[in-house]
């Protein structure tokens, strides 16, 4: 190390120096790795629509963002598969839900990020909790009930001990279910 | 919830329930350290709360009017932990002109906060979870008085030790972790605040 | 040379001695394979900081020289950041927000201070590898303990028993924290014994 007291050119420059090495390292780095991290995103996207619609052969994009279609054999529209995403407890959730064309019933959901807590917030990704969006009613904005049975098709029950997980997942959905009907002018509820 | 209920959800998100140290794990290095004594405690986590406060308002908006607008983001980490380390020093000059003895008392603990994972871990997350300028701010406040409780209290607990049997293999850094494992399932109980 | 290499192993292990590099140790740590994944990026940041350090510490100031080595391990843990998300998705997903936290891990920035900057870079390299491993070492340990009775698998294979009752408390930050706590006490009590022995021959 140069003890002696450096000049503040050299201080300078090496600082420069360091700046542009590091920038230029970095922005290639950026390049490599872009183009493959959008392909996983991708990736992680199209294996949650599959999961919702099976019989899905095609995945196409529509004019809005976040919105595709799912089309299976023959050109059959299967139903439209909506990313939306919401602050969780512990951090942002990102899901994926399928809904048919009028946008009357959801057909499934798909946790795609989350990081509430394991074994209670989590289980918003759990068989049980999603398995109560499959046909869903959302001719009313979604409702969720706490130590009780849904009564209306379009409630779901809260995962125990998990009440803000269970609460933001369906203030997500219902705000971003609202903006896509009025995106794809559809009529509202 | 308007806008005053949730910056005061943040912040006792922050602080209580998903208390930094406790919850996340971020500035244990510091929290493992220093917390033998109640009054360094108080001292760096009133400093820590400082910086984490104005770090949290400075990265924000470098973020939001200058990486992300020039498509810079891959610079974040690089450009964040620079700012914080300016952060620090500027405030290590601050303290030293307004109170020599606090500057003595904190000694070599100041330059420290810069590598205190609470810091920067709180602007990435302030990034990843989308706060908004105030929101931002609050949740730097908070994470920054969290990290302090937790501190006092260990420091509180590490006092009365000093007094205890503690086999050797456990001594230092051993009991420490043990009482924080503690002192986080405790922590966790707090999550029923805010339910319902 | 070796010495350089072995120490970071044992005798000055990062985790269990030094007590250094906690945030990402606890946090990841729920699986094994979590703990291996964030071992070898902290590795791969150790050695390649390391190296670059020690290569130009003769030019660079002593005044600016922290921000300088500051800035050469943010770039190397952002690369290294940007690595993951692109070949290994899931794994990066589950580490989140704790790989750029390498930035701050006090390990880094503690062995450039303390060793890189003063020694030439075939042994930087060498004493960053050795702390690598050892860190690596650690935190395998804790993530199996903790996959292991936290899920009943350890690197996703079951090891316990079909009726076994996960403890979730494992998963969580408490059983963290105790875990590494009561780990840190038999990495004491097994080095006692090991210094017993060495004296008594």
């Amino acid at each position: 190390m140069t003890d002696k007291k450096s000049s503040v050119v050299k201080i300078i420059l090496s600082l420069t120096l360091v700046g542009m090495v590091s920038g230029s390292l970095l922005v290639s780095v950026y390049n490599y790795a872009m183009p493959k991290i959008k392909t996983n995103v991708r990736a992680g996207t199209e294996k949650a629509i599959k999961n919702i619609f099976p019989e899905t052969e095609e995945i196409k994009n529509t004019k809005e963002e976040g919105v595709f279609r799912a089309v299976g054999e023959n050109g059959k529209f299967l139903g439209y598969a909506i990313l939306a995403e919401g602050n969780g407890y512990q951090g942002i959730i990102k899901l994926i839900v399928g809904v048919n064309e009028d946008m009357s019933e959801m057909t499934g959901m798909e946790v795609l990020e989350s990081q509430e807590t394991p074994g209670l917030g989590a289980e918003i990704a759990g068989e049980a909790f999603r398995k109560q969006f499959e046909g869903l009613s959302l001719k009313h904005a979604m409702e969720y009930l706490k130590n009780q049975k849904p009564q209306e098709p379009y409630q779901i029950e809260a995962i125990t001990g998990a009440t803000i997980s269970s609460r933001a997942v369906v203030n997500l959905l219902n705000e971003r279910l609202d903006s896509v009907r009025e995106k794809l002018k559809l009529k509202k509820i | 919830m308007n806008t005053f209920e949730e910056l005061i959800l943040i912040f006792i998100a922050a602080s209580i329930t998903n208390n930094f140290v406790l919850t996340y794990f971020l500035g244990i290095c510091p929290f493992i350290g220093v917390s033998n004594s109640i009054d360094s405690s108080i001292g760096l986590g009133a400093a820590t709360t400082f910086v984490m406060t104005i770090a949290a308002t400075v990265t924000w908006i470098i973020y939001h009017y200058l990486l992300a607008p020039y498509n810079l983001v891959f610079l974040q980490y690089v450009v964040f932990i620079i700012v914080i380390a300016s952060l620090v020093q500027f405030v290590e000059m601050v303290i030293r002109k307004i109170s020599p003895p606090l500057y003595r008392a904190l000694g070599i603990y100041l330059p420290l906060i810069t590598t205190n994972c609470a810091i920067l871990g709180l602007t990435l997350f302030m990034v990843l979870r989308n706060y908004t300028f105030l929101e931002s701010v609050v949740f730097g406040l908070g994470a920054g008085v969290g990290f302090t409780l937790a501190l006092v209290i260990m420091a509180g607990i590490r006092e009365e030790l000093a007094f205890c049997d503690i086999p050797e293999p456990l001594k230092g850094s051993g009991i420490t972790l043990i009482i924080a494992g503690m002192l986080a399932l405790a922590f966790m109980g707090f999550g029923g605040i805010i339910s319902g | 040379m070796i010495k350089d290499f072995v120490k970071g192993l044992w005798r000055e292990n990062p985790v269990f001695v030094q007590v250094l590099g906690m945030c990402p140790t606890l946090a990841v740590t729920t699986k094994a394979l979590f703990g291996l994944s964030m071992g070898m990026a902290t590795l791969f940041v150790l050695v390649s900081s390391g190296m670059v350090i020690s290569a130009i510490r003769r030019f660079v100031p002593r005044q600016v020289r922290i921000p300088i080595f500051t800035v050469i391990i943010a770039t190397f843990v952002t690369a290294a950041d940007y690595f993951l998300k692109a070949n290994f998705y899931e794994i990066s997903k589950a580490l989140g927000p704790y790989v750029p936290l390498i930035v701050v891990n006090c390990i880094i920035l503690g062995r450039a201070e303390a060793f890189a900057s003063k020694h030439g870079v075939a042994r930087s390299f060498l004493d960053a590898a050795g702390m690598g491993i050892g860190f690596t070492l650690a935190l395998i340990v804790l993530g199996s303990v903790r996959e292991l009775l936290g899920s009943g698998t350890v690197f996703g294979y079951r090891v316990m028993w079909a009726g076994f009752t996960d403890w979730i408390i494992m998963v969580l930050p408490a059983g963290a924290f105790i875990t590494l706590g009561l780990l840190v006490g038999v990495f004491n009590m097994m080095d006692k014994r090991f210094m017993k022995r060495a004296e008594e021959k």
